[in-house]
């Protein structure tokens, strides 16, 4: 009885685990793009890779994907070694990549139909309700190149998802995108989810990490943070956040200079955001400031970041 | 129009070609290759040519003959059994030219009943007919005919013919020298390669800039589906191109009719896939379009120089001819024009065949072996 618990749990641990990479790194000469990368991700889950341009969250996405050979370390898909049995994972996986991957001189339809036969998934039926479910039907016969940013994202989209992956990878897949359509894609998202599909998105926006069940935060290739996002969200917890609303935003920003308790500001229109060390109270930083309008506040995901990646600038 | 702004957009155009080493390498070697080629390759008096002979007589003057045809260089000469075996070793392409000296040559020269040499020149490429015939004319100079005589000191009134024996020449498989029938074949070879190498040249790198590539890559596509899955659309379209330009061939210009639409079946089938596969290669190991079509054109115009299309192989110098034998459309010429012209026997061209096979094969073994399933 010990025994058959033992293999279910060790099965539903293979089940649930649909990525699993320990000191994933990737390498071009000397130059470590990826630094040792330990990432467990289960079924169901919205993994965000969040970092900068040049973090390095494309060549994760990549090497996740079978598209790029890692230098070392080890990577599961699955349970299935992505070394060794790259093309059972690719048939099982979706990847939309951030260039959108269309045929600019195929239609709507005629694109949806190629991808689905490098899966065996052209069933025109099958199609048909993909193009009905993501309000495509009116672009069928358009050519791909004739569709506006948001249209071409959402056919990439489609396009991964003929075969009915059960994990997708979206490189960057809002990026330019208006936020009305950008809303529509995450609740297209939220969707697959729902339906069991997990999800690893690669973003520089704060506010669609937010939306992910997990982060990664990246910065020149290391790994500066790997947690949920209500986890991630308390790394700063042992700070103050002050924030003010003034016109005479640079002569304040002179008063806090050079200040050793003052990790960075933040301006947001006549917003200023003081990421500040505990020992700074609110009554220090008025008086530092001069300034007796000083409110508490909340950190934001973007001012995590700051902080986790500001000394490797 | 401000000259500021013209500059602005040089300097940048300079600046992208001087990132693209492979590009300014080829632009580089480009001219080089040409000017070696023009300055030291090619030329338009053959060395070295083929001649087959039969010498039944085997005398002194027939001997004669021989050595005045030998001396310059110009015939390589080599001994056959029969008069049909220098036609059958010319329409193998073993041999340009032949020579036939009857058994009875020295024997009627000295009764003075001028016998015939014959002389045999394959007249394929009418440019090598003309060279070959005028070349030949070594033996009728006076030191051969000056010498087609024994000084008998015994016999009395001598007579020696000016011209002691008559040379007769026969021109094979295109008598009437139409240059036509010498260019159009090889013609098609050149419009085929540069319809296959740049439509396919393009194939892959285009998708690799457009990053649909990527999107491909991740499916459970193979290497091996992936590259014939690309060049087998073109070599239908390049198929078909051929019989169309071969068709206008027949029509406009009336060539010559096909010994076998088999054999010739094959070899554009072969020929085709040979320049796609090509077309392919170039395609999987070029960055840019760019690189691509840059790359396609520098096969092409040493293929046009060194292949025998224009310029005869003899004509070529020894040692750049090497780098004619790995032209596949030194092989595609010679075929197609015994195919049209001389009506060659197969078994004579199946080493021609085996060898576009061979690069056929090849070029698609380097095609998959280069082409990454990863990027």
């Amino acid at each position: 009885m010990i025994y058959n618990e033992s293999a279910n749990m060790i099965r539903d641990k293979k089940e649930t685990t649909m990525i699993s990479t320990k000191e994933l790194s990737k390498t071009y000469g000397k130059k470590v793009v990826v630094n040792r990368l330990n990432l467990t991700v289960k079924k169901g889950e919205i993994y965000g890779l969040l970092g900068p341009n040049g973090a390095g969250k494309t060549t994760v996405m990549k090497m996740l994907a079978t598209l790029l050979e890692p230098s070392s370390g080890e990577v599961e898909i699955m349970g299935i070694d992505a070394k060794k049995e790259v093309f059972k994972i690719r048939g099982k996986i979706g990847y939309v990549s951030q260039y959108f991957g269309l045929y600019e001189e195929l239609s709507v339809r005629e694109n949806i139909e190629f991808y689905a036969s490098l899966y065996n998934a052209n069933e025109p039926t099958k199609i048909t309700n993909l193009i009905k479910k993501y309000d495509l039907e009116r672009f069928e016969t358009t050519m791909a190149k004739e569709l506006s940013g948001g249209t071409q994202r959402r056919l990439s989209l489609v396009c991964a998802l003929t075969h009915e992956p059960k994990l997708l990878f979206l490189d960057e897949p809002t990026a330019g995108v208006d936020p009305v359509t950008r809303k529509e894609l995450w609740d297209n998202f939220f969707e697959l989810r729902e339906n069991g599909v997990t999800i690893i998105v690669s973003t520089h926006y704060m506010e669609e990490a937010l939306r992910c069940d997990k982060l990664v935060f990246m910065s020149r290739g290391d790994i500066v943070a790997n947690d949920s996002v209500e986890n991630i969200m308390k790394l700063l917890d042992n700070n103050h956040i002050f924030s003010l609303v003034s016109h005479e935003m640079a002569s304040l920003s002179r008063k806090l200079k050079n200040n050793p308790n003052i990790l960075f500001t933040n301006q947001f229109g006549d917003e200023l955001r003081i990421v500040a060390e505990k020992s700074l109270d609110l009554e220090a930083i008025k008086k530092l400031l001069k300034f007796d309008d000083v409110k508490i506040s909340k950190a934001s995901l973007e001012e995590v970041f700051i902080a986790l990646t500001r000394d490797r600038k | 129009m401000k000259l500021r702004h013209i500059i602005a957009i040089s300097k940048k155009e300079l600046t992208q070609l001087k990132r693209d080493p492979r590009l300014i390498a080829l632009i580089v070697m480009m001219p080089i290759l040409m000017l070696l080629l023009f300055g030291f390759a090619l030329k338009l008096e053959p060395k070295n040519v083929k001649m087959a002979y039969v010498d039944n007589d085997k005398s002194y003057f027939s001997n004669l003959i021989k050595t005045s045809l030998w001396s310059d260089g110009y015939f390589q000469l080599y001994e056959v059994n029969s008069k049909a075996k220098i036609i059958e070793e010319i329409r193998a392409n073993k041999a340009s030219a032949g020579l036939y000296i009857s058994k009875d040559f020295s024997r009627e020269l000295t009764d003075n009943a001028q016998p015939t040499v014959e002389f045999f020149v394959d007249g394929t490429m009418p440019s090598l007919t003309t060279a070959m015939k005028s070349n030949s004319d070594a033996i009728n100079n006076s030191g051969v005919m000056g010498n087609m005589y024994f000084l008998d000191e015994d016999a009395e009134n001598v007579i020696i013919a000016d011209e002691p024996f008559i040379k007769e020449t026969t021109v094979l498989f295109n008598p009437e020298e139409k240059e036509t029938w010498f260019f159009l074949p090889g013609v098609i070879g050149v419009l085929i390669m540069q319809i296959a190498l740049i439509l396919t040249g393009t194939s892959i790198v285009r998708e690799k800039e457009k990053h649909t590539l990527e999107q491909i890559l991740v499916s459970p596509l193979s290497k091996i589906e992936l590259v014939l899955g690309k060049i087998l659309p073109y070599i239908v379209i390049s198929l078909i191109d051929f019989y169309f330009i071969l068709g206008l061939g027949w029509l406009i210009f009336e060539l010559p009719d096909i010994s076998s639409h088999l054999y010739l079946f094959a070899l554009a089938l072969i020929y085709v896939s040979v320049m796609i596969s090509l077309g392919l290669l170039i395609s999987i190991i070029s960055q840019t379009q760019q690189q691509a079509m840059f790359i396609a054109i520098f096969i092409i115009i040493p293929s046009i120089l060194l292949s025998g299309f224009i310029f005869p192989l003899e004509a070529i110098p020894e040692y750049i001819r090497p780098v004619s034998y790995i032209i596949p459309f030194t092989y595609f010429t010679e075929i197609i024009r015994s195919l049209l012209i001389k009506q060659t026997n197969i078994t004579d061209l199946l080493p021609h065949f085996a060898v576009l096979l061979g690069f056929c094969m090849l070029f698609i073994g380097l095609s998959i072996q280069k082409f990454k399933s990863n990027i």
